[in-house]
């Protein structure tokens, strides 16, 4: 019988767990710190049962041990799951080979979700932004109940690319949809709206990075998987796509726009906010959400494009625009929307400029990109396809605190065949070695002055 | 460049697409904004008499300058505004009495009938707050102008500057952009002093056009770093030339900047392409990242590449990659067996090897046959 040996050491407010060598390790992976994650709790659960499955556990201290654990409701204490680890352990110490009495719980506590939707960590559901790429780079797409920013560059008009992306995809998966522009007939916008590649144009990229194709090098232990995770049977039977891609140069059929009532609104005849928040209001109300989410029939969309353009007869009362931003938030938040806003932050003064972005969620912005500049054709690889540039700023993390640490935050947008959105990540040129420079003056090191700009 | 800025007004816009919109702009470090904007006038009036633009006429709207100047400019190069067949530029007059002071005071008084002047060549304004009557006194007149319906017109906008002194940046802004956005509008072109207003004006009137044209001084003078004698010289050179400065949005989403350089003659004002530095692009990349990805093709080589102890049990002769470059070539490399047990190879035939257990610790054999692991 192996032997535990167990220590509490109180320093400060951090208790750890002393234990023998072999333990460590697993623990090591659940990191317990004295501020607790509620994320963590359910890992912390997971080791807890996968654990005792394999050092077994009396009937009796696992049976406190899980009601102790499920009692839990809120994030639990460190010094709690420290106790509760302890009691584990020491039962563990104690007896030896019994059946387990901790069952796989079968997870059906996943909501059932209408097509459009998936689930996320912590509780969160995604629903798609309509650009398969950038549900890659947001971790699964546009959180519910969030509301994403885009900063506008008034030299370019890429935020409405993934505005219509959005609408488009919204349309595919019967999800309302309220729109609101500048313009005097924003139902003129509609008819620019995308539509989904057919299967018989060649994909803009294969998409299925079958990582794994079947072991090649271990072959013989293709033998020993039982019942494989039925992850890579994927969801590709499935009509519905999470998320399609678009080909921008075919209108959406009409009987997708027909379907779904898209509600329209101009902004420039709207002096007051409170009417077009009283209208974002009403439209909310047809998604409310609910705490024990337990199923999501629908999810709306929001579509706020330009919203402190020149025309609009509200434009130079900063505050309000701040307030209405701010209750759409809020309104955001209790229902199962997502909202997209662009605005072009050059037409609002500094401070409010970054008032605003501190409002979003999820931040992103699009920039445009010199034409026929020599230096950045040099600089980058596939300068001459790239239309513009896509920064991430925030992505928003609702019901957690560990935030989202990208690689890369500038991605280049560019038009696959002119057709398909695509965002790659900023790809350094290979450096010509052949006109002999050196390698500190070739490309980006060299100490000319249009290098401040590059960031390494 | 002022060539192809004449050039996009020229062409126009696409059906279904905001009319192209120039902002032409200055300080009063080089205040030859008007002489620009004099140029590109008298440049598309005389396309749009050759025939060789989109747009069959040219409505333009007078605030700063009396009518009759623009009359007498465009006669000297050669382009009559007066005569009634081939006329095919008409003046709003928004100078001779924007408020309509002068109408009402004629009631009153004695003051003679101004609209006379103006009735050849285009419509008297009177009240230039109405940003709502400015927009259809301007569709108005193109629509006279060209007599078909679907031909189409530009606008040219003597001063912004007058335009907001009256009316409100969200009215003017909601009139360039439902200009912009008229069917039968070909190009709009305005003139604004960028320091007269506050910068977000002159953003949003950035934001809403297509091209931007600066003018700027040679080099900036900046106070306290030159002596008097220098910025005297200075100024006057700033007073004769400076830099013409573009920033073109194209369709495809890129912006386009070019550079030249101006000189103010007699006759008016030349271009020249920019002799020294060149133009400077403002800070862009943050991290660009070595390309870790693999093309198509790579990952096709790569898939292609014939691993060591892969599964080959096709029936072709096994490979194992040494590290040499000798794969293609079917030798037959003997498989090599762990040592223990050894037995003899395929290639050596005829030898045998009898081997003693070193010590009765080992763990007995198991009943594994060792040559599961081996790929046949």
């Amino acid at each position: 019988m192996k032997k535990l040996e167990l220590g509490f050491q109180w320093a400060s407010s951090k208790p750890k767990l002393l234990l023998h060598r072999s333990s460590i390790t697993t623990l090591r992976r659940y990191q317990l710190t004295a501020h607790g994650n509620c994320g963590k709790r359910k890992s912390a659960e997971n080791w807890v049962r996968r654990s005792s499955r394999r050092n077994t556990n009396s009937s009796a201290n696992s049976t406190r041990l899980n009601s102790e654990l499920r009692s839990k409701q809120t994030c639990p204490k460190d010094y709690q799951t420290g106790v509760s680890l302890l009691f584990l352990l020491a039962a563990m110490a104690a007896t030896k080979t019994r059946g387990s009495s901790f069952s796989r719980a079968v997870s059906a506590a996943t909501p059932s979700l209408a097509p459009g939707l998936k689930c996320g960590p912590n509780g969160t559901v995604f629903l798609s932004s309509g650009i398969p790429d950038l549900d890659k780079i947001l971790g699964g797409g546009f959180t519910l109940g969030s509301l994403v920013m885009v900063m506008e560059d008034s030299e370019a008009p890429h935020h409405m690319l993934l505005l219509r992306n959005f609408m488009s995809q919204g349309l595919i998966h019967n999800q309302p949809l309220l729109y609101a522009s500048p313009s005097k007939d924003p139902k003129g916008f509609l008819g620019t709206l995308p539509s989904p590649a057919s299967s018989k144009d060649d994909k803009p990229r294969d998409r299925d990075t079958d990582q794994e194709k079947g072991l090649r090098i271990a072959w013989q232990y293709k033998k020993y998987f039982g019942e494989n995770n039925p992850n890579f049977t994927g969801h590709r039977d499935d009509k519905h796509e999470y998320c399609n891609d678009f080909d921008l140069r075919k209108p959406l059929e009409r009987q997708f726009l027909i379907r779904q009532h898209v509600d329209c609104v101009s902004l420039q005849d709207s002096m007051n906010l409170s009417v077009l928040l009283d209208h974002c209001g009403t439209f909310l109300s047809q998604f409310p959400r609910n705490d024990n989410n337990s199923s999501i029939t629908t999810a709306g969309r929001i579509a706020i494009q330009s919203f402190c353009a020149p025309d609009c007869g509200y434009s130079n009362m900063e505050w309000h625009m701040l307030s209405f931003i701010r209750s759409l938030k809020s309104v955001m938040r209790s229902s199962n929307a997502v909202a997209v806003l662009t605005f072009p932050p050059s037409l609002l003064s500094p401070s409010f400029c970054k008032r605003w972005q501190h409002m979003a969620d999820t931040l992103l912005s699009v920039k445009a990109i010199p034409d026929e500049d020599r230096e950045l054709a040099q600089l980058l690889t596939g300068y001459q396809d790239m239309v513009g540039l896509l920064n991430v700023h925030k992505i928003a993390r609702i019901n957690t605190q560990a935030p989202m640490i990208l690689e890369a935050t500038t991605f280049s947008i560019k038009l696959q065949k002119r057709r398909y959105l695509v965002l790659e990540c900023l790809n350094q040129a290979p450096i010509d070695g052949s006109s002999g420079a050196s390698y500190g003056t070739s490309g980006s090191c060299s100490a000319s002055s249009k290098t401040g700009r590059l960031d390494f | 460049m002022a060539e192809s800025v004449c050039r996009t007004l020229r062409d126009g816009g696409l059906e279904g697409e905001h009319a192209p919109a120039l902002t032409i702009k200055d300080s009063i470090a080089s205040p030859f904004g008007f002489d620009v904007f004099c140029h590109v006038l008298t440049q598309l009036s005389s396309f749009i008499l050759a025939g060789k633009s989109q747009s069959r006429g040219l409505v333009l709207v007078a605030f700063c300058r009396s009518p009759s100047f623009y009359a007498d400019l465009l006669k000297s190069k050669g382009i009559d505004v007066n005569s009634s067949n081939k006329c095919r530029v008409r003046i709003l007059d928004c100078y001779t009495d924007p408020l309509g002071w002068k109408f009402r005071l004629m009631g009153v008084g004695n003051l003679r009938d101004l609209s006379c002047e103006a009735s050849s060549t285009g419509i008297l304004c009177k009240d230039v707050k109405d940003t709502n009557k400015l927009y259809s006194s301007i569709i108005e007149l193109g629509k006279g102008l060209v007599a078909e319906a679907k031909s189409r017109f530009s606008v040219a906008i003597d001063s912004v500057d007058q335009m907001l002194r009256h009316a409100s940046m969200s009215s003017v802004a909601g009139l360039f952009s439902n200009l912009r956005s008229h069917g039968q509008v070909s190009n709009v072109f305005w003139l604004l002093h960028s320091d007269l207003h506050e910068v977000r004006v002159t953003a949003s009137l950035e934001y809403m056009s297509s091209m931007v044209a600066s003018v700027e001084p040679l080099q900036q003078l900046t106070n306290g770093q030159r002596d008097d004698s220098d910025k005297a010289s200075l100024t006057e050179q700033n007073l004769k030339k400076g830099k013409f400065h573009v920033r073109f949005k194209r369709r495809n989403g890129r912006v386009r900047v070019m550079l030249e350089e101006f000189h103010i003659e007699q006759s008016g004002i030349s271009f020249k392409s920019a002799s020294s530095e060149e133009v400077t692009n403002q800070g862009l990349l943050p991290k660009v990242q070595f390309s870790l990805q693999l093309s198509e093709k790579e990952q096709i080589d790569r898939s292609n590449v014939v691993l060591p102890f892969e599964h080959q049990g096709n029936g072709k002769p096994i490979q194992i990659y040494d590290g040499r470059n000798s794969l293609m070539e079917g030798k037959h490399e003997t498989t090599s067996v762990s040592a223990g047990n050894s037995e003899t190879n395929e290639g050596s035939g005829g030898g045998e090897i009898i081997y003693y257990r070193d010590s009765d610790d080992e763990m007995p054999d198991s009943d594994e046959d060792p040559d599961d692991d081996l790929d046949i």
